[in-house]
C-alpha cells in the first residue's frame, strides 16, 4: 500500500500556478488576418488549408472575408495554441495577429 | 517554365533564362525585415512578442541555410533544351513561402504602395521587379500545388 505523500509545495505558489494555468487554458485568444493589398488572394487561401487543414471552400470563405471586410477572425483557441497558429501566419508572411476575445 | 506533377513529385523544365531568374530572386531571401510581424495590435505582450520574433529569427536562419544547400547547382540537371528540377511537395510548399517573404519584403522595402503601383522613384524598381518576379513563380506553383 502506497504511504500518504507529504505535500512539498507551499500553498501560496500552488495557488499561483493554478491562476496562470486557468488563464493559459482559456480559450479566449482571437486569431486574426488582416487584408494587405500584396498577398495573392490564392495564396491566402492555399495558407489557410495548410495551417488550418481547411477544406478549399472554407478557406476561400474566410479569404473572401479578409479582403472584403479588412480581417477574418480564423480561430478562438487557448493561448498557446493561438500563438502557434499567428506564427505559422506569419512565417507565409501573412499579417496575422492574436487578440484577446474582451 | 513548365511545371508538371510526376507521381509524389514535381518537374520543373525551366530555360536557362528562367534558372537564373528563379535562382537571383531566391536569393534575395529574407526581405521582411526582422521585427515587423507584431504578435497583437492590442495589449502589449512584450515577453511573447520576443519569444515570436525569436521564433521568425530561427526560421529564417533555417530557410536562409537550406536555400543555399539548395541554390547549388547539384540539384538542377542541364539537358538538352534547358534545366530540369524535380522537387517534392514539402519543397514546394516551402519554396511558396520563401517567394511570398521576396514578394511581401519587397512591397515594404517600396513603402507599402497601394495598387496600382504608380510614379514609383527609380530607386524602388528593383523591389517592384522582385516582387512581381517572386509572384509569377508563386502564381505558377499554386496553379499546380491547387490547380
Amino acid at each position: 500500500m502506497a504511504e500518504t505523500a507529504t505535500p512539498d509545495v507551499l500553498p501560496g505558489t500552488i495557488q499561483e500556478e493554478s491562476r496562470q494555468d486557468k488563464s493559459q487554458l482559456d480559450p479566449g485568444y482571437l486569431v486574426i488576418c488582416w487584408n494587405d493589398p500584396v498577398n495573392y488572394m490564392d495564396y491566402v487561401t492555399h495558407v489557410f488549408q495548410k495551417v488550418f487543414g481547411w477544406p478549399r471552400k472554407k478557406a476561400e470563405f474566410h479569404m473572401l472575408q479578409v479582403h472584403e471586410q479588412g480581417k477574418s477572425v480564423l480561430v478562438k483557441e487557448i493561448l498557446e495554441k493561438a500563438e502557434h497558429y499567428v506564427h505559422e501566419l506569419q512565417k507565409h508572411s501573412l499579417h496575422a495577429t492574436m487578440e484577446r476575445d474582451e | 517554365m513548365k511545371l508538371t506533377k510526376a507521381g509524389k513529385h514535381y518537374e520543373f523544365q525551366l530555360s536557362s533564362r528562367e534558372k537564373d531568374l528563379l535562382r537571383h530572386v531566391l536569393s534575395l531571401y529574407p526581405k521582411i525585415p526582422a521585427g515587423y510581424q507584431r504578435l497583437s495590435k492590442g495589449s502589449s505582450q512584450e515577453q511573447n512578442q520576443q519569444l515570436l520574433d525569436d521564433a521568425l529569427a530561427e526560421t529564417r536562419a533555417k530557410n536562409r541555410a537550406r536555400l543555399d544547400s539548395f541554390l547549388e547547382h547539384k540539384h538542377l540537371k542541364q539537358e538538352e533544351n534547358g534545366w530540369h528540377l524535380r522537387i517534392s511537395r514539402e519543397d514546394m510548399e516551402w519554396l511558396l513561402e520563401v517567394l511570398n517573404d521576396v514578394r511581401v519584403g519587397s512591397w515594404l522595402r517600396m513603402g507599402s504602395p497601394e495598387p496600382p503601383i504608380n510614379n514609383l522613384a527609380p530607386e524602388a524598381a528593383p523591389d517592384l521587379w522582385a516582387m512581381e518576379l517572386a509572384g509569377y513563380f508563386q502564381m505558377a506553383f499554386l496553379e499546380l500545388l491547387d490547380g
